[in-house]
């Protein structure tokens, strides 16, 4: 009996074919994932061990965020370098978005990471780095580049290199003295550059006096162990600092990065998510069609005298043979995967990570069988069960099911839908507190109900479909093919709409950004040019330009007032989390034409602020009132001394300059410049650039361009994901491409029939062409208007947020996605539309 | 792909095979089904051919309609030479001479009764007589059932829809592969009534295959087949005479 089962199994090798490529694809791209994700976070691991290689104890502040974060004096250095057991002693003087311009273009090196120390005439004692040609910096006016730096900057031994100091506020000139590697002969830790100053020089200039470091790193002599020196060096301590050793300062530096590293690994999981939650659909709906199509077969296995749990347990068994042996073979090509992406990802990012072994955890390996096995296991039992329920003569004489009701289905549907709907509502209404999992379990309701509910819509849809492109008579039969089992046509055209629907979710909430800039920049304010502090990370006052330079800009003809504008999101009011500006109120008041709806819009004070009125209203808050401010590390009670009104270009609190002092830097992130009317736009642009041009990241530009810049990041976002979202398309293009070839199979006797009675080649192409069109439009059809509508919940609760100020359809990327569907379908019919048109026309008359 | 042009010959059969062989595989598992057939079927009569299983009826059958390719010796079909013709030059012959019934698994389940009979015209790109249609269903007596599927049907129900469908295009000649086999003798001899109507009313060619000597008495002439050849031929068959001649055949 099972022998029986498992010789039909191996007899047909197409069906078996594609059953495996379908486990193959979907198990593949999720391990890969998976090994991608664990692989690279073994690396960054890898690479804190090399750093700290040397390292036996490190002594660093136990808050090294506060406002006056803890020093270590030249005194303290010493006294620890003399404990017992210490080898080397290596005090840190160190800083980050120090950042080197290139020496051929003047602008600014491009690097992650901008990392500045400094190093005395001894250089690294502890050995991470090593000196490869001319001298350590002997003089403040002397810099020793990393040998990725020079490279990037395209700077030697002896060039004159200008650098951005973020804590000077300004770029100044260093002569190169010499240039260093890191240990093994590599020219970056990661693809960071790195400025080496002169000891003193870097202190005075990171810490504002010299003779002080913020933590230090010590060797042990040898016999003594990491342990035994952190005890004695413990005993010495000064207060504010702790020792750890070089182990645990290893996982601390690789945790704290897993963190930062979190935003990757989510939109890998998400990606091996997604590829999954489409893997499943192909997985179940080629598997479930294989088993249907042998009903006949095992009813004639039932007529035989075959028990119920016979042919159950044969079909499971079959599943079980092909389940293992694809999810096998996929989790080899998602190392596979995983292995190439990474080198792929490590190259583009010109990241120059330790080497190590590929990582295979056991969660790749869990939910490559997971999905390959218990999923294809699922998706033959239940035909299965259906298939023996039915009196075996019924099913063996059964040439056609009639139309079985969709009613329990749709119900079951709408009980996933609605309380998806649900969720993904309560998720969005609640944005940025730990909503991620209720906004994802919420969507993928909403997926499985609408994928319930598409038989339903199956019909009705192709109906219309079919008559505007079901044009002749062999379309007309592709049209009945795609309605005969609207389960089917449903189920595979589902799996293109998890793609579609989160690529035009996408779009939509872009294009919906995008509008609202356009509106902002059609307000007619007083602003004619903006200057925009860079992207590389969030501002704080860290990263920007001097608000001195607005000084030099006020002086060009024609520009009639300048604003400065200090951003930090480090902050929280009355308690919660938010992004607060500081700013010359008058001058904003003047430019912005903000309009005054409580107290007064004047020049503020420390610890006064205004609000907007939608603030004031849903706080309650009123002039007078006093709320407390965190900036940093800092809290203090703020007055609020006016309330104004909300536009969509202005809003939130605005504090007073002398908060800046605060800040965690005294950079401003945004400037905004009015010109007289009539005034050369383009020409003071030019200028405002060449004045900014020190600061790096910095971007100028008039109100238009600005939009289209934005616009343009926003194309570019969409782009992305439209990419990464690919590998899922592809998903559904093979599930189209399968159930296809499944039902020529099924139909050989019919494509006979009608080839006997006139139907040409080209008619039967014809034919399995419409319907592979109709079920990939149908299923862009469900993306888009889901994706339309879950984007319309996303910008709704932007709007709430105010993050946004209107919603918009992107008609254009909509026309495009329903147009590529097209292309998809027709793809798709290629193979098997070439094998139904070669099936030999006396044989098919004669399959059985 | 080349595309031999129809060889015109005047002839005032239907369907003509001449020194045909047909030979499966080769080797040790070689099978001639058909060993130097020629047959003429003459136009506007109703010819069955008869013979043991295995005897290649269905072979030349299909070797007549342009369904197989014969191994060696021609073929035609009014005047087109089948025996050569490209897959274009089939479909056109499909189209615009020849009719099928099968035995059974005639009908394409997604489209109604109707929908199956006009099927080849609606393939043909071609108009459907309204006055011709009627008459056909009229003859096969499917005037209630023409909304309905196939799983709808009896099978004599859809048999007659495929004998309809067979007609409705006015085919040089139809081809029937034991169309009665799958039906009781009631509903069988309903079809063959229509086949032999057809014939004498339209003039139509038909050649039908069967096991069944009352089948075989409704045609104007009956062909033996054994082991791949024509051994005879019986014009005006009744029950009886064919019967005698099978046993003669089996002695
Ligand atoms: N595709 C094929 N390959 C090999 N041999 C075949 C093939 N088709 C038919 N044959 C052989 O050719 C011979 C004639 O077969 P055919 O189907 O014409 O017989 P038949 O007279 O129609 O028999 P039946 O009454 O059983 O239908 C048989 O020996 C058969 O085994
Ligand atoms: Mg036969």
């Amino acid at each position: 009996m099972i022998k029986a089962s498992l010789r039909g199994l191996l007899q047909r090798k197409l069906r078996l074919a594609l059953a495996v490529i379908a486990i193959v694809l979907s198990v593949g791209f999720l391990s890969g994932s998976i090994v991608l994700g664990d692989t690279l976070n073994a690396r960054f691991a890898g690479l804190f061990s090399t750093i700290n290689e040397n390292v036996a104890v490190q002594v660093t502040a136990k808050d090294p965020d506060a406002a006056e974060p803890a020093r270590l004096s030249q005194a303290d250095l010493d006294r620890l370098s003399r404990v017992d057991g210490v080898a080397q002693a290596s005090g840190d003087v160190s800083a980050e978005g120090v950042i080197p311009f290139r020496t051929d273009t003047g602008k600014a090196v491009t690097a992650q990471v901008g990392l500045a120390a400094g190093v005395d005439s001894r250089g690294d004692t502890l050995g991470l780095v090593e000196l490869r040609e001319g001298a350590w910096p002997a003089r403040a006016d002397e810099v020793v580049l990393s040998a990725n730096t020079a490279k990037l900057a395209k700077a030697q031994r002896g060039t004159q290199l200008k650098v951005f100091v973020p804590q000077l506020g300004e770029a100044r000139t260093y002569t190169v003295s010499g240039i260093a590697g890191f240990a093994g002969g590599r020219d970056s830790l990661a693809g960071e550059t790195l400025v080496m100053f002169e000891l003193k020089h870097a202190q005075e200039l990171f810490y504002g006096t010299t003779g002080v470091y913020a933590s230090a790193s010590f060797g042990a002599a040898s016999g003594v162990s990491q342990d035994e020196l952190k005890k004695r060096i413990e005993r010495e301590l000064p207060s504010g600092f702790k020792a750890q050793t070089g182990k645990e300062a290893t996982e601390e530096a690789s945790n704290a990065l897993g963190d930062s590293f979190g935003i990757f690994t989510i939109i890998l999981s998400a990606f091996a998510g997604v590829a999954a939650f489409v893997g499943i659909f192909l997985i179940y709906n080629t598997f479930n069609i294989i088993v249907a199509q042998r009903s006949r077969e095992l009813a004639l296995l039932r007529a035989m005298g075959a028990s119920w749990g016979q042919v159950i347990r044969a079909v499971l068994l079959e599943a079980l043979v092909v389940g293992g042996f694809g999810a096998t073979l996929g989790l080899g090509f998602g190392i596979a995967v995983g292995v190439g992406a990474e080198a792929l990802l490590s190259n583009m990012l010109g990241v120059d990570l330790p080497s190590g072994g590929v990582v295979v955890s056991m969660w790749a390996v869990l939910w490559s069988y997971v999905v390959g096995l218990i999923v294809t296991m699922i998706a033959a039992f239940i035909p299965a069960v259906k298939a023996s329920m039915v009196p075996p003569i019924a099913a063996m004489r059964e040439t056609v099911r009639p139309d079985k009701s969709l009613l329990g289905l749709s119900i079951t549907g709408g009980a996933f839908l609605v309380p998806g709907a649900g969720l993904v509502a309560l998720a969005l209404t609640g944005i940025g507190s730990a909503t991620t999992l209720v906004l994802a379990g919420g969507v993928v309701l909403v997926f499985l109900g609408v994928a319930l509910l598409s038989p339903l819509l199956a019909k009705p849809v192709v109906r219309l479909l079919g008559w505007l492109l079901g044009r002749g008579q062999a379309g007309k039969l592709g049209v009945r093919n795609a309605l005969r089992n609207p389960r089917r046509t449903a189920v595979t055209a589902a799996a293109l709409m998890i793609g579609v629907t989160l690529i035009t979710t996408a779009a939509t909430v872009a294009q919906s950004f995008k509008s609202s800039i356009e509106d902002i920049v059609g307000q007619n304010t007083g602003v004619d040019i903006m200057i925009l502090g860079p992207n590389t990370g969030p501002p704080n006052g860290e990263i920007g330009f001097n608000p001195a330079a607005l000084d030099e800009v006020k002086k060009l003809p024609g520009v009639t007032d300048t604003a400065a504008w200090h951003i930090t999101i480090e902050a929280a009011i009355a308690g919660t989390p938010a992004f607060i500006s500081a700013a010359d109120v008058p001058t904003a008041k003047r430019m912005w034409q903000m309009q005054e709806v409580g107290g007064q819009l004047r020049t503020l004070g420390a610890q006064e602020m205004v609000v907007d009125d939608n603030m004031a209203e849903a706080s309650r808050w009123k002039a007078g009132d006093q709320v407390t401010v965190g900036i940093g590390q800092t809290s203090k009670k703020y007055t609020i001394v006016g309330i104004y009104k909300r536009t969509p270009t202005l809003q939130g609190p605005i504090l007073g300059l002398p908060a800046v002092d605060d800040f965690a830097g005294k950079l401003a992130y945004q400037g905004f410049v009015s010109l007289d009317d009539g005034a050369d736009v383009a020409g003071t642009v030019a200028k405002v650039e060449d004045i900014m041009s020190d600061y790096p990241g910095v971007t100028v530009g008039d109100m238009s361009s600005f939009a289209r810049q934005q616009s343009q990041a926003f194309d570019v976002l969409v782009n992305a994901i439209t990419i990464l979202l690919g590998v899922a398309l592809l998903i559904a293009l093979l599930g189209i491409i399968n159930t296809l070839l499944l039902s020529i199979v099924e139909r050989t006797r019919e494509l006979g029939l009608v080839r006997a009675v006139g139907l040409s080649r080209g008619g039967v192409v014809r034919m399995v062409g419409v319907e592979s069109v109709l079920i990939s439009v149908f299923g862009c059809l469900l993306g888009v208007t889901l994706g339309v509508g879950l984007g319309a919940a996303f910008v709704k609760a932007l709007i709430d947020l105010d993050f946004m100020s209107k919603f918009a359809l992107p008609w254009a990327n909509l026309a495009v996605y329903v147009g590529a569907a097209l292309v998809f379908g027709v793809v798709a019919a290629l193979w098997p539309a070439r094998r139904a048109a070669k099936l030999n026309v006396l044989e098919a008359i004669a399959y059985e | 792909m080349t595309l031999t042009a129809p060889v015109i010959t005047r002839t005032a059969a239907a369907a003509r095979a001449a020194d045909v062989w047909k030979v499966y595989g080769s080797g040790e598992a070689q099978v001639v089904a058909l060993r130097d057939v020629s047959v003429e079927l003459e136009r506007g009569r109703f010819t069955a051919i008869m013979g043991p299983s295995g005897s290649g009826k269905s072979t030349l059958m299909h070797c007549l309609a342009g369904l197989d390719a014969v191994t060696r010796g021609d073929v035609f079909v009014g005047d087109t030479k089948v025996t050569g013709l490209s897959d274009a030059g089939l479909t056109k012959l499909r189209r615009e001479k020849v009719g099928f019934i099968f035995q059974q698994f005639n009908l394409l389940p997604t489209l109604t009764a109707e929908e199956n009979i006009l099927l080849p015209l609606a393939i043909a790109g071609r108009k459907p007589d309204r006055a011709w249609f009627q008459t056909v269903i009229d003859t096969v007596g499917l005037g209630d059932r023409l909304g309905h599927r196939p799983s709808q049907l009896s099978g004599g129900q859809q048999q007659r829809v495929a004998c309809a469908r067979a007609l409705v295009s006015r085919p040089e000649v139809i081809f029937a592969d034991e169309p009665t086999g799958n039906l009781d003798s009631r509903a069988g001899n309903e079809i063959l009534t229509f086949l032999r109507r057809s014939v004498i009313e339209y003039g139509q060619t038909i050649v039908m295959v069967t096991h069944d000597a009352n089948a075989a008495s409704y045609a104007d002439r009956v062909v033996f087949l054994a082991d791949g050849r024509i051994v005879s031929s019986l014009d005006d068959p009744t029950a009886d005479t064919v019967l005698d001649m099978l046993k003669a055949a089996a002695g």
